[in-house]
């Protein structure tokens, strides 16, 4: 009887450890699991720095959905003229935007004296500007929208055609504080170009770009 | 010492050893740790999807006023002959802005990430990210693209191009990853010749053999691309 109980003993603990090993395994398991799905290819300060940017995205859409509104209500009203007066405003903003009319603001001047740079390192600092927060762009008297071509000659870059010759001079209008964070990074990354004699940046509280560029009819595209 | 009593014995070794080396392989990847590190990623990437969901139906919502606002100054040009000329201007204004379907010939371009390769360490290389878009683009529109849309995303003048580790953020839009699609109406001839030129696009050249990235492409008669569903405000600028 003893003996018969010793093995049932024997047997149950063999089963509670049995059933540790498992438990601690299935959990082991799961968490190294977990850990590679929520992990797929984008570390926590990526993920943290994408929170941040749909945050300031979400802030702008509110804003054009807000303004939208107002256009629907002002031509809702039925009144004759609200509707010319919607699509004048509309008119001068879109003019403004595709680089169309000469426009002023507060924003950032960047001037960048080197030799060497070429039309990607110019391409690259257009983006990091339009990336924070520039509505307008002019370079050396050359305004510049997206859609306008830079290009490398032998000359040295090209902005549609014509070549601007160092120094560069870039004017940006938009929200200054935020576009003066991208100028001081973008600057102190210049200064660490061999090819970079200079790069500096000032503040000021109005730009005014009197460049334009030409509007270019449809060849190839048609509206849907 | 019966046989079944050392096969008891024996099976209670096993699973002992077992848990030894299941315990300490557990204390070495320090469960805690990642326990905590997955509630917070998993934190992060829930508020991600929580605001992509938000720009999703902010974007629907800009789509449908703009949609409303066409048919409501629609119905106004009908009732006067002024009203009917600054709306075709202000119809030929949106559609260089972006803010119009189109369609025309042109070229599809297709980025696909690389391999990781077995040396690859911390490098990103193989993945596409917003610089291989950007120099892309500008290409295309170097060569006379009249229309771009990047995966569906109509490229804009105010368009920007950011992101990180393989993820391609443009304008106010949720990112993208690989495979990103480049869509450009224009002279389908010079965009092949400019994408085929193998002194074009260096560094996607240099990252096609060493990691493998794809970039393929080919001309179409009929390449059609989104209006933009985002926001175009410029609130810092004022006419002169």
């Amino acid at each position: 009887m003893s003996a018969r109980r010793r093995n049932r003993a024997r047997g149950i603990s063999v089963w509670v450890i049995a059933l540790l090993v498992a438990l601690v395994a299935t959990i082991q398991l799961r968490s190294e699991v977990e850990v590679a799905r929520s992990l797929v290819g984008v570390d926590p300060t990526s993920l943290a720095f994408l929170i941040d940017d749909l945050h300031r995205a979400n802030d702008s859409l509110d804003a054009e959905k807000a303004d939208l509104g107002q256009r629907r209500a002002a031509l809702q009203s039925g009144e004759a003229s609200a509707a010319d007066q919607v699509l004048t405003e509309e008119s001068n903003r879109l003019r403004a935007l595709e680089g169309q009319i000469p426009v002023q603001g507060p924003g950032i001047v960047i001037v960048i004296d080197a030799g060497g740079l070429t039309a990607l390192d110019l391409q690259d600092a257009l983006n990091n500007l339009s990336a924070g927060g520039a509505e307008e762009i002019d370079v050396n008297n050359r305004r510049v929208v997206t859609g306008v071509s830079l290009s490398q000659t032998s000359a040295g870059v090209a902005i549609d055609g014509v070549v601007v010759a160092p120094p560069w001079t870039l004017s940006a209008i938009g929200d200054p504080t935020r576009l003066a964070e991208v100028a001081d990074l973008m600057t102190q990354q210049l200064r660490a170009d061999r090819r970079v004699r200079g790069a500096s940046y000032r503040v000021e509280a109005n730009i005014v770009i009197r460049s334009v560029v030409s509007p270019k009819p449809f060849v190839y595209a048609v509206a849907s | 010492m019966t046989r079944r009593n050392l096969a008891s014995l024996s099976l209670l070794a096993l699973v002992a050893l077992a848990t030894g080396f299941v315990l300490a392989g557990q204390i070495k990847t320090q469960l805690l740790t990642p326990s905590n590190q997955v509630a917070r990623y998993q934190a992060l990437v829930r508020s991600v999807q929580d605001l992509e969901a938000t720009n999703a139906d902010d974007r629907r919502q800009i789509a449908a006023l703009r949609s409303q606002i066409d048919a409501l100054e629609s119905e106004a040009a009908t009732k006067s002959a002024a009203t009917q000329a600054l709306r075709q201007q202000v119809q030929d204004l949106r559609a260089h802005a972006g803010l119009v379907a189109m369609h025309g010939p042109g070229v599809d371009v297709e980025l696909r990430n690389g391999v990781a390769g077995p040396n690859a360490g911390g490098q990103t290389g193989y993945l596409i990210n917003f610089e291989d878009v950007q120099d892309v683009v500008n290409l295309l529109f170097a060569r006379g693209a009249e229309a771009i849309a990047v995966s569906g995303r109509r490229i804009t003048p105010l368009s920007s191009f950011s992101g990180s580790q393989g993820q391609v953020v443009i304008d106010q839009g949720p990112p993208l990853s690989s495979p990103v699609t480049i869509s450009a109406i224009g002279d389908r001839n010079a965009m092949v010749e400019a994408l085929a030129d193998e002194s074009a696009l260096p560094d996607v050249r240099a990252r096609q053999v060493q990691f493998q990235i794809q970039l393929v492409f080919r001309g179409s008669p009929d390449i059609s691309v989104p209006a933009y569903d985002s926001s175009l405000q410029i609130p810092h600028v004022s006419p002169t």
